[in-house]
Parts: C-alpha cells; structure tokens; sequence
C-alpha cells in the first residue's frame, strides 16, 4: 500500500489506516507486523488479537463508536509480556489488562521457593516491577508489570506450566 | 522402554505425520506449536498441543531448552524433532537423556561427528567409502600439474584456507592447472594471507543419489534402497525418485554397502541418510554427507519398499531391534515425489503466504499426499514455503511419470501461487523422460529456457 501522504509517527499511520479503512467499506483489518498488532472491525463479533485472551466465547462488545480501534504493542524488552484489553468475562473485571506469558514455562509467584509472591491480588505495581518469574530449564525470566497499576486477579497457579500468550495476571491501570 | 506419549518439535506436514506414525503405534502425541500455529492440523490431530512462544522460530521452534521443558512439563517420554529447525543440533538429545525422555535419533556424539564435514570425511574414508579424489597441499604450480594429472581433468582448484566461492579455479587440463595455480593461488593470499590451494575432481554434470538407511543403534543398519534427486534449484530438491534407474545394478550393490558400512561404523541409530554425488561419465560415486534425521523425501523409499520409517523411528527410539532384515526388504516399482511449494515460479519463486482458498489434492491408487493443507487454512510468511508432497507409485519410471502427470492435473489450489504447473513443465520435457537430467539441469536448461521465452 502506498500513500502520497506524509506520515511520520506510528499514530499518523493508524490514523489513515482508519479513515482509508471507514472509506473504504471493508469489515474487518487486521495488520501484523513484528511486535505491532492492529485490528479495525465493523464487526462486533471480530475475533480477538493474538495478544487478548481467549475466552471461549465471542468477547463483548466495545462500548466504543465504530470502527473501533485495538492496538497492543508489546515493549521491547526481552523479558517482556503482551498485554492488551481484556474481555469482561472469566473473572478479569471491565477494563483491566491482561498480562500474559511471554514464551511457556513455569510460572513462580515468588523469586524463590519460599519467599513471599511477588504480588498478591490487590497489590500496586509499578510498570517496571518484576511480578513473577518464568522458567525454562533452571533459566529463569522476569516478567514486569509493563503498566502501573493495580493487580485485581492472578490467573495461572504457582509452579503450573504455562503456555506462550497465556493470562497471568489482570491488572487495572492507574 | 516403548515411547508412551511423544513430544513433537517441529510443524506443517512432518508434524501431521509423525502424529499420525505414533497414534498407530498408540502412542499419545502432544505437538508443540508457535503462536502461529495454534489451529494446525498436527495441533488439531494430536491429543495435546502447548503453545512455546512467539511466531519467530528462533523464539519456539528452534529453543532447545524452551523445547525440551515443554516436552517434561507434559509428561512426554520421547521427543521427535521432525527435520530442519533442531533435528540435527546434539544439545536436543543431550538435554533429552538429562531430562529422561527418549530422543526419536542418534546419540549426540554421532550428530556431532556427522554434522562436521571433516570428521564425516574421515569416518567415511576409514569405512571404505570413495571420497571424491582430490589433494589438499597444493604449493606450486607443478604440484598442481601433477597433482591434475593424477586426479584426472576437469579439476578444481580452491583456496585451502577460505570458503565461498572467492579464488575457485576450474582447470581442464595440465596447462590450465598451471596458470588456474598462479591465478587462485593470488587471490587465496589476498583473500586469507594463505596461498595453499586444495584441488579435487570437479564433475560438470552429476546425480545427487542417495541411500536410506535404518539403525540399531548397535551396529545393525538395513538400507532401503536409493533415491535419486537431481531435480534441484540452488542446491534445494524438487523432485526425487526411487529406485536410480541411472545408476546400473553392481554399482548400486556398492553404493549401499557403502553407506551400511559408514553407518555401522558408527553404531547409528534412527533413521538416517547418506549422500553421493553419482558422476555418471566415469561410473563414479562419492561421499556427500550424512543427514541423520528422517528426510523430506523419505515418502518415496516407503512407496517402493511398503515399510513405514517414521513408525520405525519410534520403535527403535523406544528401545525394539530392528523389525525386518535386509533379506526381507522387498523393493517394487517406482516413485516420484514432488515438492509443491508455495512460490511463485513466474517471479523467481518468491515465497506466496496467504489463504487458501481452493484445495482439491488428486487421489487414487498409488497417488499419495502428504500435507498438513486444507481449504481455508493460511500459510504464515514465517517459516518455509512448503506446502505438502506428492508422491506416485507405479510399476515403471514412465508408468510413474504419467501418472504423475495426470496427478498434477488435478490438482487444484487456489489463493497462493505453487509451483505445481512447474512441476508439469518438468516431468513433460523430453529430458526428465530420458532421464537425462543433473543436478543444474533445471537451472541450466529448464529455467534457463522459460527465461529466454519470456524475454
């Protein structure tokens, strides 16, 4: 695609992307590059980004006006986590963010076996603290909130395999 | 001990097969998918799949430790690695024998060894296999007359210290040996600071062949046969064949001696293949490499022999002897296999990801299809651009080129280009039917042609 516009930043782009997107009648877009998702639906019943939970059912319906605009990009930093919006179902309250596992593993709770959690529900967090630990062959990886806020829910039991893209943590932004 | 569940580390159409070996086998499978792979056939087949990480393979696919925690945190017993991504790196066994899960392949030593181009050479001379002939001290340009005269014309001369292509000489005969030694020699001191040349025999127009090979583990190897693929592009297989019918009877016999011999030298275990360049002009052949994994192609050597290699693999990974001797390898008739790709063959095979809109495979007696396509199904732009194989069987080569032929025909895909209509233009020309093609026809003659049609 090209545009004889002149777009500098990431915001311009997702800003023609919607206006080419409402004038052109499509239902759904969905665009993928590297750690950069965007999904544009007409669509309430669209299926979810890669990065948003799965449910098992179709996810609510934004109360925002269409087309509605979904953008989860995840930092760069290795030990980084997806998040994105999270559906108001499976116990994540309306509007709180979904943190989720970077790579599968085991999911600690605590930097070592018997220390206190990391976090316990109800616990603030700023972005950049560690929130729990995933292991891979005694290598073990951070995982930091990546968003100050407060964590309403933990979704995954201590010392449990999880998988890549699975929930961890919900976690209500300040 | 049997495999009672199965780890599988790898995707597209080798992970649907290896699902489908072990659950004749009644073994459960788990398949370890990336994110974009989460709806695959093998995914959907197995009992289990676990998501590793991202779409990039260096995140999923190709993580030893990442892969081999999935495997013991599923409770998996045993671990096929398919081909490519791991299956030939020794950190996967090795973390497989630490964590108690059987590795579907050969102990890590033998990987190591096979996998290094020296080591494998020298194992291969000391099991007797023929070498292509050639010297690696060649200081003067006398050295390189004689030397030339001894090995016999055309040769070619390389810088001793460098690889790639820089300073490579071909030489055909003693005066050109000369002069090629000054002119390669130069440019090895100005490429490496090393004006040592290493000269061999260099074949203008050879078969790639090669022989299937099945291990104990414990010096017991059986071959099923030879496979011939000399329908390549940039050093990548297209079609291969079974049996060579290029290749006459006595040095066939040789051929698979050969290679048992190597393979038993070094107690190999699992399925494995070894390969030669066959010089058709002198009624040569000589050592390749080995690739210790099940291959691409080994679809073709079950098509002729009826001995499936994949269960086989399980088997022995589990710890059974081998289930057939030599004398009871019956090889009959004649397979072909061709590679579809998603590419499109009209603009230098650029890979064509995207969804499948039509899929309708051919079907019948003797016509196979390994793939893990389906209609709908979308082909990530992250991994390769194959999209499954097909084989025919039939009594004779031209029984089983016409069948083929027909094959292809049918075959309808819509949404992506592949390169099935490459495939008819390949098996029609006069030449594939001779069978008086090598390993750079396609490229020298076929593509070749196309190109100056299109121009």
């Amino acid at each position: 695609m090209t545009h004889k516009t002149n777009v500098d930043q990431p915001v311009d782009h997702v800003r023609l992307l919607m206006e080419e997107f409402t004038r052109s009648g499509i239902a759904t877009l969905h665009l993928r590059a590297g750690n950069f998702e965007l999904l544009l639906s007409n669509d309430p019943a669209a299926p979810s980004l890669s990065g948003a939970p799965r449910t098992g059912q179709p996810p609510a319906p934004a109360p925002m006006p269409i087309p509605q605009a979904v953008v989860a990009a995840a930092p760069a930093a290795p030990a980084s986590s997806h998040a994105a919006p999270a559906a108001a179902s499976n116990g994540i309250p309306d509007g709180a963010i979904v943190i989720s596992a970077p790579n599968l593993g085991t999911f600690y709770r605590a930097p070592k076996p018997g220390a206190a959690a990391y976090v316990e529900t109800g616990g603030k967090v700023g972005a950049d603290d560690e929130i729990c630990l995933i292991e891979v062959m005694k290598l073990f990886t951070a995982v930091k909130a990546g968003q100050a806020g407060t964590i309403v829910a933990v979704l995954a039991d201590d010392g449990a395999m999880v998988e890549a893209g699975q929930p961890l943590f919900a976690l209500v932004a300040d | 001990m049997a495999i009672k569940r199965l780890f599988i580390a790898n995707r597209g159409e080798i992970a649907l097969r290896i699902v489908r070996a072990a659950q004749a086998l009644n073994i459960e499978t788990v398949v370890a998918v990336s994110d974009a792979d989460r709806d695959s056939a093998a995914a959907r087949l197995a009992d289990r799949s676990v998501v590793l990480g991202p779409a990039q393979a260096a995140k999923s696919y190709l993580d030893p430790r990442l892969v081999v925690h999935a495997a013991k945190a599923s409770g998996c017993d045993g671990l096929h690695p398919g081909y490519g991504f791991l299956s030939e790196r020794a950190i996967l066994p090795t973390l497989c024998a630490q964590q108690g899960i059987a590795f579907v392949g050969p102990a890590p030593d033998v990987i190591d060894s096979l996998g290094d181009k020296i080591q494998a050479r020298a194992m291969a001379r000391a099991a007797g296999v023929p070498l292509v002939p050639g010297c690696d001290g060649v200081a003067t340009a006398a050295d390189a007359r004689r030397e030339g005269d001894r090995i016999g014309y055309p040769v070619l001369l390389k810088a001793a210290a460098g690889g790639g292509g820089r300073g490579m000489v071909i030489a055909n005969n003693g005066d050109e040996a000369e002069a090629g030694f000054h002119r390669a020699s130069a440019e090895a001191v100005a490429a490496f600071g090393d004006g040592t040349l290493f000269m061999e025999r260099f074949v203008p127009e050879a078969r790639h062949v090669e022989v299937q090979l099945m291990g104990d583990g414990k010096g017991g190897v059986v071959h099923l046969g030879e496979r011939d693929c000399s329908v390549q592009r940039r050093y990548q297989k297209l079609i291969e064949e079974a049996p060579c019918v290029a290749m006459p009877d006595h040095l066939r016999k040789q051929l698979h001696a050969s290679a048992c011999a190597l393979a038993a030298s070094v107690n190999y275990r699992n399925a494995g293949t070894c390969e030669f360049l066959f010089d058709v002009k002198r009624q040569e052949f000589y050592f390749i490499e080995v690739n210790a994994r099940i291959q691409v192609e080994h679809p073709v050597s079950e098509m002729i022999s009826g001995f499936d290699l994949v269960q086989e693999q399980l088997r022995i990974a589990g710890g059974a002897p081998l289930s057939v001797t030599q004398d009871q390898v019956r090889l009959s008739g004649h397979a072909i296999e061709c590679r579809i790709n998603a590419e499109d063959t009209a603009r230098d095979f650029m890979p064509s990801p995207g969804r499948i809109t039509r899929w309708a495979p051919p079907a019948g007696e003797g016509i196979r299809l390994d793939s893990h396509m389906s209609e709908g199904a979308m082909i990530p732009p992250y991994y390769d651009s194959m999209i499954g194989k097909l084989i025919v069987h039939a009594p004779t080569r031209d029984a089983a080129i016409d069948k083929l032929d027909a094959a292809l025909a049918d075959f309808r895909v819509e949404g992506i280009a592949t390169t099935i209509g490459l495939h008819r233009e390949i098996i029609a020309h006069p030449d594939f039917r001779a069978n008086r093609i090598h390993t750079r026809w396609l490229e020298q003659v076929l593509l070749a042609d196309r190109k100056g049609a299109a121009a």
